[in-house]
């Protein structure tokens, strides 16, 4: 009798360990007249997603995190106008991915519309989806590493953009709309992986792109009535100069002088392919 | 129905659904009662009136110091606060540095100015008029009215912060309770008993069955090769073993020159990943084969040791001695997911279950290196190749110097008279 109850009582004994928390985080700050933030979001794991918030706020990040493993982070330095936002890790546990659900944290970001930006993100293990259309973006640097990350302009950049840098690691990067970021210089270093670069957009009259790829897929998606001009070094990769003619050491597309608009680009790949994709 | 009513029994369903009943019914209804219960909750929230807050008052200056300067960093004075006020009550005596602490609702007058910063404790801060300095709430909400101002930072602590057009000269902040998704906790709690007996079972099950078709597949596509590892494993068992062990520590080394000598050769660069990935094929083919070899080996010496005390089997072939080897090995995991709940016991019989699969998987592994996957018979005890074993050869060839006419004599179905030799019982 007591063997049975003691079974039945084993039998029934679940125990709960202390769980994984996910705990709800937001943070936001009012606009006073600021006129630029440097703003920088690092996010180690998870999905996040950056768009155009409110014109009445600086800026806004709603977050769930792992609170094992990291804590929130949002500081702001009012002197120099910087603002800090994402997780960062709480030290002694370090990031550890060992199953979906540690990838189940979530960050939404949003940035003010009506402030000079210059933004910079460190994504992770991460899954992103950054929309900085409408945004007023004078620097960006992206830098991703096992993430596959979107990166779109989705509405014409209302300044002008100094550079935008993109270091990939082994990653899955598009780039949508270059054309409307209105930044002079494009820069990607990827290491393993597929990107995507797609320059299609209006504001943007000349740019200058240098793409360093080591191992993977580059695909520059192009419009047709771009002037283009690309100078490829590559090592053990294909090229296919689709609708391209050569010039010199370069290959040109046929109106590239009388174009309205320039695009040179430097493309560096050591193994892979590099793609070109003509549209309207 | 009356509120009262429709709170009560509100209340009696979510209390018949709180988690503490769940272990009964979360085996198949987890997500079904969660929905429910966030349903019901949703209800209640509706129905019944907020949280009871305690009369409004100052908190008595005295006891520990809170110092609320810096809200960068929430958990941290999440930590500060409930380390200072671990009980909160009208006996709480509290000093909040440059500042008061307040407990219950507290509001700021339209035309009061509140120099210092302000913690309230289970209660809601509203703010008609102006607070020099931050603001945190525990356990309550900050509603900002318009015309209200806050020249610091706010941070609402298990609370909302409610925006109805006041101003905060820094950033505010929100940090609440953790809530760990259905799928989190399906993840990370322990599992009932018969939880782990259906899922240790489950698995036992499928990886007895997959084994058993690869190794069907085996038998039918590559038999000679895995009656000659099986054979190997049979005969030399202990060399087996050591082979299997030494090939094991040399995995990785191996690897590491093939991948290196590959990459010094500039045009094998480009071999480099088919070698990765055949160099892994061959070796899950090596270990799970030789597994499969040894079920094969252990099958067969229990089908002949039946046999040999007279017990009718059925056509005694490779898938039959296949079969019994694997439900042989099977038994050992079967004890496993019948008593792995066991504290522990059931560590103790994992730990077994694994240590002899390791064991018979290395010997496996080292018959299959020995072998050359079934190629070489030196080590597996056969002698003379069987396609040489004719009638003609048994009687004019003598082996190991024996003449032939010392060995004993049998009788073929055809009536001729034929030597035996050493091992043709097999």
């Amino acid at each position: 009798m007591r063997g049975t109850a003691l079974t039945l009582v084993l039998a029934c004994w679940a125990g709960s360990l202390p769980a994984q928390t996910m705990r709800p985080f937001s943070t936001y700050r009012q606009q006073h007249g600021e006129t630029r933030l440097g703003a920088r979001l690092e996010f180690a794991a998870g999905t996040v997603r950056v768009l155009a918030g409110r014109p009445s706020e600086l800026y806004r990040m709603s977050l769930s995190y792992d609170a094992e493993r990291f804590r929130p982070l949002s500081r702001y330095d009012k002197a120099s106008g910087a603002v800090t936002l994402g997780v960062e890790s709480s030290g002694n546990t370090g990031l550890r991915v060992v199953s979906t659900e540690h990838l189940k944290q979530m960050a939404v970001v949003e940035l003010s519309p009506r402030t000079d930006l210059s933004l910079g993100l460190a994504l992770g293990a991460s899954d992103a989806d950054l929309d900085v259309g409408g945004l007023r973006i004078t620097a960006l640097q992206l830098e991703t590493g096992a993430s596959r990350t979107t990166l779109r302009f989705s509405a014409p950049n209302p300044v002008r953009c100094r550079s935008a840098t993109i270091s990939a690691g082994a990653a899955e990067v598009s780039v949508i709309g270059l054309g409307n970021s209105r930044c002079d210089e494009v820069q990607l270093e990827g290491g393993v992986g597929k990107v995507l670069l797609d320059f299609t957009g209006t504001s943007t009259p000349a740019q200058r792109a240098v793409l360093t790829l080591a191992v993977g897929e580059l695909t520059l998606r192009l419009p047709r009535h771009l002037g283009v001009r690309i100078s490829a070094d590559k090592f053990l990769s294909s090229f296919e100069p689709a609708g391209l003619v050569r010039r010199g050491s370069d290959y040109v597309t046929p109106d590239f002088d009388p174009s309205a608009r320039h695009l040179d680009l430097v493309v560096k790949t050591a193994m892979g392919g590099v793609k070109l994709e003509w549209v309207n | 129905m009356p509120t009262g009513k429709r709170a009560a029994l509100a209340f009696g369903l979510w209390a018949v659904l709180t988690p503490a009943t769940a272990h009964a019914t979360d085996f198949c209804t987890e997500h079904i009662r969660e929905t429910i219960v966030e349903a019901v909750r949703g209800i209640v929230q509706q129905v019944t009136p907020g949280p009871s807050h305690p009369a409004p008052q100052a908190v008595a200056p005295g006891g520990p110091t809170v110092d609320i300067a810096d809200l960068t960093r929430p958990e941290a004075v999440e930590q500060r606060v409930r380390g200072a006020a671990p009980k909160v009550g009208p006996e709480l005596r509290l000093t909040v540095r440059d500042g008061q602490a307040r407990l219950g609702d507290f509001t700021i007058g339209s035309a009061e100015t509140l120099t210092g910063h302000l913690l309230v404790l289970n209660g809601n801060a509203h703010i008609y008029g102006k607070l020099l300095g931050n603001l945190v709430t525990v356990d309550g909400d900050v509603v900002l009215h318009p015309g209200g101002a806050v020249s610091g930072d706010i941070l609402a602590l298990h609370g909302d912060v409610k925006d109805q057009g006041g101003e905060v000269a820094g950033a505010v902040r929100t940090l609440n309770a953790a809530a760990p998704s259905a799928a989190a906790r399906a993840a990370l709690r322990r599992p009932s008993a018969l939880e782990a007996l259906g899922t240790h079972a489950a698995g036992v099950v499928g990886v007895f069955v997959t084994l058993l078709a690869l190794g069907f597949g085996l038998v039918m596509f590559a038999r000679p090769h895995l009656e000659v590892v099986s054979d190997t494993v049979s005969h030399s068992f202990g060399r087996s073993f050591i082979t299997g062990l030494v090939g094991q520590i040399l995995l990785l080394p191996t690897f590491g020159m093939l991948v290196v000598g590959l990459i010094l050769s500039v045009a094998g660069i480009l071999l480099l990943p088919f070698a990765v990935v055949v160099y892994a094929l061959l070796m899950i083919l090596g270990v799970g084969g030789g597994y499969l070899a040894v079920a094969h080996a252990i099958g067969e010496t229990y089908a002949r040791r039946r046999m040999a005390r007279g017990s009718a089997m059925g056509s005694p072939n490779s898938y039959r001695y296949l079969m019994l080897g694997l439900i042989g090995l099977f038994f050992l995991w079967a004890a496993w997911a019948l008593f792995g709940w066991v504290p522990v016991a059931g560590e103790m019989v994992r730990g077994a279950a694994v240590l002899v699969t390791w064991l018979l998987a290395t010997a496996g592994f080292g018959a299959a290196l020995l072998s050359r996957a079934g190629l070489r018979e030196n080590f597996a005890g056969r002698i003379v190749p069987p396609e040489a074993l004719t009638d003609e050869y048994l009687w004019a060839t003598p082996q190991f110097g024996v003449p032939a006419v010392r060995r004993p004599e049998t009788t073929t179905p055809s009536g001729r008279s034929v030597s035996q030799p050493p091992d043709s019982g097999r």
